[in-house]
């Protein structure tokens, strides 16, 4: 195995990456294989399914499994090397459908259709053994030799911000939203990456276009979720539990949360949200539910410690997992593209089995006084107050907005983001989404100019609300989004951080601060470009970058 | 062996032996206690402590995952004693996690005699407000559990899958003589109440392994075979799995007959040996050990397999000194020794 599109990505006298039997993660080597080879396989995929988009005849069915299919081989999502076993076997059927297809439609277009080679014409061993063969060329480092690490790191650059968006692209998907852009837009960049891309120049132009291609997912999923479950609106949420049955779900996904709700509907059972699903809380149709009772727990790095302490079952919707401990591992279960070996996975939205296991289970014995946080600040929100935060701004009452986000870990270095928020002058805002909340989202911070300091955009896909807010601020400013007093420090982890940030690049962010390290797959040569044409920069200190922002605005 | 003293960010003390060649956090792991971790191996920085007393060796550590190496931060995943140690860890005592091991009372809830002297027994675990209702262990794992009214117990692995309903069912050779046997053939009835204890063991299936599988029983062996390969099928597992069950003799096959029929429909990959040591009479299937059966799988292997054993301590022997013969590395050998009683 090799695989480095995390930042926790093992560090090592031979350079950055995980190899060997088990990455850092905890994905062993033929899990990684095998998503190396699943990925193969949709770059061929996508070769039909561009041309056919291109006839006027796109394939939603293909379209869809891409999507799930990218999103299981994000960090921290699914380690069971079954699932990918089977995802290749069907990557294969639905190829030659599509070349099927294609070549149909082509010469009912009066076109010769194109005999199409590489991943188009790959075809998977039937034994284990035999595709952990196959693998072994097509793993992200492929051509290093020759092509040299620069080409290889835009490539990671590109398939990793490509999972990103097709993960959005699925949250999206299964609440009934897929926009044509974002469908084709992955379906490109699977091409033009099974043309095993060198032009630096051309690959960073891609890059660029599919930040463009993650901002239309990202609105998408922001279409999807307050269509089915209404605009947020601040809330309190209660971060203390409640006397009780109890279950506790975890990961992204919306839906899934709504469908447990529904199934947990007068019987007595509370449902907490953990993790990035903390702002559901925020969505009217959502907290309309009196037993949504609040959110357990700390950001995914300390599932082990609070996945173990919470007395019910516990659902895992999409990422961020890691091992499930034995404590708490035969009341733990999967849905949609996520999966561990020996965990129960649920792919039907049929939760009954969830709901007696929480009645099986103690619950809570006691409450706890009640704690609460707020959650609920997206951009109509943000936007209904705006002329209140312009006339901040003016009168000087309001210097300077912060926005905190993207991932939280474990690493030391994260206290930065702590460090910072702490820092923040009073008389500046800090917007917030992604976990890395969690490290300062339970502190007083106040109101500025009658305005909370503190406000929470949601889940880290809520950049969009963020960038939204700042256009529109940038709108009433009469200035481009870079002039306004706003300073990004952001926080990346996986691969929907890297979607996020070739979204800002795409709409012309500068300057953005990115840490807690910067991306293993960039080499030296990769981060100058983005130095130089973005701004991009690496954290320093918190006091140091708080002091460098501000100037900025003085300046 | 160095002793090793945790203090926790409220003061608590845990205190444990590690030997100078453990790594701290494996030490407290044999200890009972599982701190906070991740990777494992010196790059996540989860594990991140600081010593306060005491010298030590670290091992390799990825880049930036200790920036306070020098004034005695650790990864206790990388860190080893070389003498009695003060660790300041950065989390409350609430963090550090007790596999805490049950006590339980359960009812029989049915006693059902299996073959020419087999029982399977069922029993119902009384709800318990801090544990609830459900019967929560691992396929291969078993409970102690108390002959009523005295304080002799015996061990016995679950047959069955974890459950909900907090049913345990146990697959039971009796052994004329036998403390428990005599209870069961004799005095045991449904309704009565039992003490137990569990769930115990680490015989388990290494579910993320890719490798095929072999699971071999025998003698009184075969009950948490039976539960492995009933979770295997309730996952719907597609890895090649090959059963191997050994009777001594044809009428002491547990009844399983049509348990065994059943898996093989829902595992389409499973292939089934059952072997009779000492065929009394129409016996046409193989005949021999289960070593024997399993020395004959492994000679048409095209994968050296995960091997799950369980029985007496001669059948364990016997299908080790297979494994060892035909190079299989020990790592890929989980056994679980039963005795009769």
């Amino acid at each position: 195995m090799f695989c480095f599109q995390c930042e926790q990505t093992r560090h090592t006298e031979a350079g950055p990456g995980c190899a060997g039997p088990k990455g850092v993660c905890g994905k062993d080597e033929v899990t990684a294989d095998l998503q190396d080879l699943l990925i193969y396989q949709l770059k061929g995929i996508g070769q039909y399914r561009t041309r056919l988009g291109a006839l006027g005849r796109p394939d939603r069915e293909a379209d869809s499994f891409v999507l799930f299919a990218l999103f299981a081989t994000l960090t921290n999502v699914n380690f069971d090397h079954n699932r990918f076993v089977a995802m290749i076997a069907d990557a294969a059927k639905i190829r030659d459908r599509l070349r099927v297809a294609y070549e149909a439609a082509s010469r009912a277009a009066g076109k010769a259709p194109e005999v199409l080679d590489g991943p188009a014409a790959f075809v998977p061993a039937d034994t284990l053994l035999g595709l952990l063969a196959q693998a072994a060329a097509h793993g992200v480092r492929a051509g290093i030799e020759t092509l040299g690490a620069d080409v290889v790191g835009l490539r990671g650059l590109l398939l990793f911000g490509l999972k990103g968006t097709a993960a959005y692209e699925h949250h999206a998907q299964v609440l009934g939203v897929m926009r044509d852009a974002s469908a084709d837009g992955i379906a490109h960049t699977l091409d033009f990456l099974a043309g095993d891309p060198t032009d630096l120049n051309v690959m960073l132009e891609e890059a660029v276009a599919l930040g463009h291609c993650n901002f239309t997912t990202m609105e998408a999923l922001d279409a999807a979720n307050t269509g089915m479950f209404g605009e947020p609106t601040p809330a309190p949420v209660r971060i203390t539990p409640i006397a009780g049955k109890a279950i506790l779900v975890s990961g992204h996904d919306l839906r899934d949360l709504g469908a447990i709700l529904e199934a947990t509907k007068d019987t007595g059972i509370n449902v907490y949200t953990h993790g990035e699903l903390l702002p559901a809380h925020g969505y009217p149709k959502l907290r309309a539910h009196p037993h949504l009772a609040g959110n357990f727990g700390g950001a995914w790095q300390n599932q082990h410690n609070d996945f173990a302490a919470f007395p019910g079952p516990i659902v895992m919707t999409s990422n961020c997992m890691i091992e499930p401990q034995p404590t708490y591992r035969n009341r733990m279960f999967t849905t949609g593209p996520a999966g561990w070996p020996g965990l129960r996975h649920i792919d039907n939205g049929d939760f009954s089995l969830v709901v007696k296991a929480a009645h099986a289970l103690p619950g809570f014995a006691a409450s706890e006084p009640e704690r609460t946080i707020t959650a609920g600040f997206g951009h109509h929100a943000v936007l209904g107050v705006a002329d209140k935060v312009v006339d901040a701004v003016k009168s000087g009452a309001l210097n300077h907005f912060f926005l905190i986000g993207g991932c939280d870990g474990a690493e030391h270095g994260r206290n930065y983001y702590t460090e910072f928020a702490e820092a923040v002058p009073k008389d500046s805002m800090i917007l917030t989404l992604g976990c890395v909340k969690y490290r300062f989202h339970e502190q007083e911070f106040g109101t500025v100019a009658g305005l909370p300091r503190l406000l929470d955009c949601g889940q880290c896909n809520d950049a969009y609300s963020a960038l939204v807010i700042a256009k529109a601020l940038a709108e009433a400013f009469k200035c481009g989004v870079n002039e306004l007093p706003l300073s990004l420090i952001i926080s990346w982890f996986e691969q929907k951080a890297v979607a996020v940030f070739l979204s800002l690049l795409a709409v012309g962010v500068r300057n953005v601060r990115l840490g807690p390290t910067l991306p293993a797959f960039l080499t030296p040569a990769l981060l100058d470009v983005l130095v130089q044409r973005f701004g991009v920069q690496p954290i320093t200190t918190a006091d140091a970058d708080l002091k460098a922002a501000l100037q900025r605005r003085a300046a | 062996m160095p002793n090793i003293t945790l203090l926790t960010r409220d003061d608590a003390h845990f205190t444990f032996p590690s030997a100078q060649s453990d790594y701290i956090l494996d030490a407290a792991a044999a200890a009972n206690l599982c701190l906070p971790a991740i990777c494992h191996e010196g790059t996540c920085g989860a594990c991140h402590a600081h010593v306060s007393q005491g010298h030590y060796e670290l091992g390799q550590i990825g880049d930036g995952a200790l920036p306070d190496a020098p004034s005695g931060g650790v990864l206790l995943c990388r860190c080893r004693p070389e003498g009695d140690l003060v660790i300041d860890v950065p989390y409350p005592q609430a963090d550090v996690h007790h596999q805490q091991i049950p006590r339980r009372e359960a009812t029989i809830v049915s006693l059902k005699p299996v073959d020419s002297s087999a029982v399977v027994v069922t029993l119902a675990l009384t709800p318990d407000p801090a544990l609830g209702t459900a019967a929560d262990f691992t396929p291969g794992q078993y409970m102690e559990v108390w002959i009523p009214g005295t304080t002799i117990r015996r061990a016995y692995s679950m047959a069955n899958l974890p459950n909900w309903d907090g049913r345990l069912e146990f697959v039971i050779r009796l052994h004329k003589g036998g403390a428990f046997s005599t209870y069961l053939a004799e005095r045991a009835r449904p309704g009565d109440r039992l003490r137990v204890r569990g769930p115990l063991g680490r015989f388990a299936l290494d579910e993320t392994s890719a490798r095929p599988r072999y699971l071999i029983g025998g003698g009184c062996g075969f009950g948490p075979i039976l539960s492995m390969l009933r979770r295997l099928a309730d996952l719907q597992d597609m890895q090649p799995t090959t059963l191997i069950f050994a009777a001594d003799r044809e009428d002491e096959m547990f009844g399983a007959e049509a348990t065994i029929r059943e898996l093989e429909t829902a595992l389409p990959k499973l292939k089934v040996m059952l072997t009779v040591w000492h065929p009394q009479g129409s016996w046409s299937g193989l005949t021999g050990t289960a070593a024997d059966a399993f020395a004959a799988a492994l000679d048409k292997a095209t994968e050296l397999p995960d091997v799950y054993v369980c029985g007496p301590p001669v059948l364990l022997e016997s299908v080790k000194a297979v494994a060892k013969a035909r190079g299989l590395p020990p790592t890929q050998i989980f056994t679980e020794q039963v005795q009769a009683g």
